[in-house]
């Protein structure tokens, strides 16, 4: 076991990851909640808008630009693919609907690949002005991207939770959370809550990508399928507490980066959040069988 | 055994007989090659074929129990002097067990969430392998010595060392699969299955030990899952864990809907455009990545408008598309007349 001092550093960046793990998660919750669609495409819509942003920077433009087109573009998208997918989708199961996100995922992989070929051997990075600047706590460099990452998790979850509680266009997803049908007949215009949903989630969506192809990588492979990590958090929130999503999202990015110093299982630190959630939806549905048959029907 | 039926098996044994000695005279070594892994994949979208359109469970980490399958096999190919055969039914047992301790508990969650466990333990199960290495004829448990050169090759059959011969012999262990399956599907388990995948409830109503029956799914599925690997271990002769990542398994799932999960032509079609398509493409010059959109594309139109896949929709599509032709020759006689010479 190394001394403490070494795990220092990896608290910092485990808990700035475990920030932007929660802020994916908490979209992935309300989108799934509002609308019954677990959003697989999450990470490949970030991924592309993060690519797209290094290509503005790349031609010069200003920083801001690409920011803005990142978020601007995973909206787009995932607000397009919510208006003409989750109407002729709506009436089947969430398994379906899951699965025809995971079309929308290989489409943009593919386009990923083919647009911003990865065998050039041509490593891309984003860097944020936060990079640079930062403060000493201890011994521990933290710098204000890492700062932002934490920080936008916790404000998102709040700020969620609160938007869900107290506006009607909140209480209206929490309607449409429990029933579409019986949301419909009270007069909440359902497809419209859909799309403010579907929206939220890729802005949410552009978020996370810019942020962790600054924190991890930008690689298309990478950053497409890191939101397995944060379907972790949201498996053990079962789809449904966001304040459990952020817990858990933390607990993720945390322990994956204190595991790292440890060399005896730094090879095996990326079944973190595989092993977290395999472990988590266990226990959690030792006593009862979980998805309900009407849910699934 | 009816006319129809007949006909049908005798149609089928002549595909079997033109796959096994007109193929590899017609095509060169690098079509034989991905012809070979067509074979392979074959077993593998049938036996998740097998989970998704007969038992209704989604698996998202096929890709991680062919990986042990290939494991296993690659071990005991170095390790023993033992037959072909044998070595592939143990890798497919070895499979089956741990397919079915991973399913075990992964059974009492339904739909979404038995898919996404299936994909976070396919996750874990290669982040090992990715540590343990596959066996490169070191010694020891893991069969890995870190060497780089002279690594052997992975032995095949005697009696089947060059390539033409592994095909054949790949094609006729997948056509065992396929028996198996269809000897599966047409008795008690079958309509088991069946009972299950329209309602649990009304299955459990009905008498049928529902958990039973989703785990033997589950056994048989990586049985021949492992089988499968098998095969492959024997096919490429080099197996790196690179080769199994878990997005792969994401892919098999997008072309087992594509080429229809309700048929066993499916699983044909299925692994055709996995592995034959990309051959074909490289073989043109068109980058593979046009056949990920694809993929994606196929998987949205599949799951919109033709829930049945290829399989089903292809030959409808033909016989629509003959009813048409059809038509268009012989255009209906009573409005002819009165215009006339319209050619």
């Amino acid at each position: 076991m190394p001394p403490w001092p070494d795990f220092e550093p990896f608290i910092v960046s485990g808990l700035a990851l475990g920030g932007v793990y929660a802020l994916s998660g908490v979209g992935l919750v309300v989108l799934y909640r509002a609308t019954g669609v677990l959003y697989l495409a999450f990470g490949a819509v970030g991924a592309m808008g993060a690519l797209i942003a290094w290509s503005l920077t790349q031609a010069g433009a200003p920083g801001w630009t690409g920011w803005l087109a990142c978020v601007a573009f995973a909206a787009a998208v995932t607000l397009g693919y919510g208006v003409v997918f989750g109407p002729a989708l709506a009436a089947r199961g969430p398994l379906v609907k899951a699965v025809a996100t995971i079309g929308l995922t290989l489409v943009l992989y593919g386009l990923m690949d083919l647009l911003w070929t990865t065998s050039g051997g041509e490593a891309r990075s984003i860097t944020l002005p936060t990079d640079n600047s930062g403060f000493v706590v201890g011994q521990v460099q933290v710098n204000w991207t890492q700062v932002i990452a934490l920080a936008a998790g916790v404000v998102i979850t709040v700020a969620t939770g609160a938007f869900l509680r107290y506006t009607k266009l909140g209480t209206a997803m929490r309607a449409m959370a429990n029933d579409r049908e019986i949301t419909a007949t009270l007069g909440v215009p359902v497809r419209r809550v859909e799309a403010a949903a579907w929206l939220g989630c890729g802005v949410l969506a552009g978020i996370a990508g810019l942020l962790l192809a600054d924190l991890v990588a930008l690689d298309a492979t990478t950053l497409t399928f890191l939101v397995i990590s944060s379907l972790a958090a949201v498996l053990i929130a079962r789809l449904r507490s966001i304040a459990l999503t952020f817990a858990a999202a933390i607990a993720v990015g945390l322990l994956h980066d204190l595991l790292t110093p440890i060399t005896s299982v730094t090879n095996y630190r990326d079944m973190t959040p595989f092993v977290i959630a395999a472990v988590g939806l266990l226990v959690l549905s030792r006593h009862r069988v979980m998805a309900q048959s009407r849910e699934e029907a | 055994m009816g006319r129809p039926q007949l006909i049908r098996w005798a149609v089928i044994a002549a595909l079997l007989l033109f796959t096994l000695f007109g193929l590899p005279q017609l095509f060169s070594l690098y079509y034989i090659d991905s012809l070979t892994q067509v074979a392979v994949y074959s077993m593998v979208t049938l036996a998740l074929g097998v989970l998704v359109g007969r038992v209704g469970l989604i698996s998202l980490g096929q890709v991680a129990v062919l990986a042990i399958g290939a494991w296993v096999a690659a071990r005991l190919l170095f390790a023993t002097t033992q037959p072909y055969p044998l070595v592939l039914l143990e890798a497919g047992l070895v499979t089956m067990v741990a397919g079915t301790a991973i399913g075990l508990p992964a059974l009492r969650l339904r739909g979404l969430y038995l898919a996404l466990i299936t994909l976070m333990l396919a996750g874990a199960i290669t982040v090992v392998l990715a540590t343990v290495n596959f066996p490169n004829g070191g010694h020891g448990f893991t069969g890995y010595n870190g060497a780089l050169i002279n690594i052997p090759p992975i032995r095949r059959p005697s009696v089947a060392g060059a390539d033409p011969a592994y095909f054949r012999y790949s094609v006729l262990i997948a056509a065992l699969m396929f028996l198996l399956v269809l000897a599966h599907i047409r008795t008690r388990p079958g309509r088991a299955w069946a009972a299950i995948r329209q309602s649990e409830p009304a299955a459990l109503a009905a008498g049928i030990n529902t958990w039973l029956y989703k785990l033997w799914a589950f056994a048989l599925a990586s049985f021949i899952t492992g089988v499968a690997g098998g095969v492959l271990a024997g096919a490429v002769h080099y197996l790196y864990s690179i080769d199994f990542p878990t997005q792969d398994s994401i892919i098999l799932l997008a072309v087992v809907l594509m080429g229809g999960a309700y048929s066993l032509w499916g699983a044909v079609v299925a692994a055709l455009l996995y592995q034959f398509l990309p051959a074909l493409l490289n073989n043109w010059g068109v980058s593979a990545d046009w056949l990920t959109i694809l993929f994606g594309l196929g998987v949205l139109q599949v799951l919109t408008t033709a829930p049945a896949g290829l399989a089903d929709q292809v030959p409808k599509d033909l016989a629509r598309l003959g009813r048409l032709l059809l038509r268009l020759r012989r255009p209906p006689a009573p409005r002819v007349p009165s215009q006339g010479g319209t050619a």
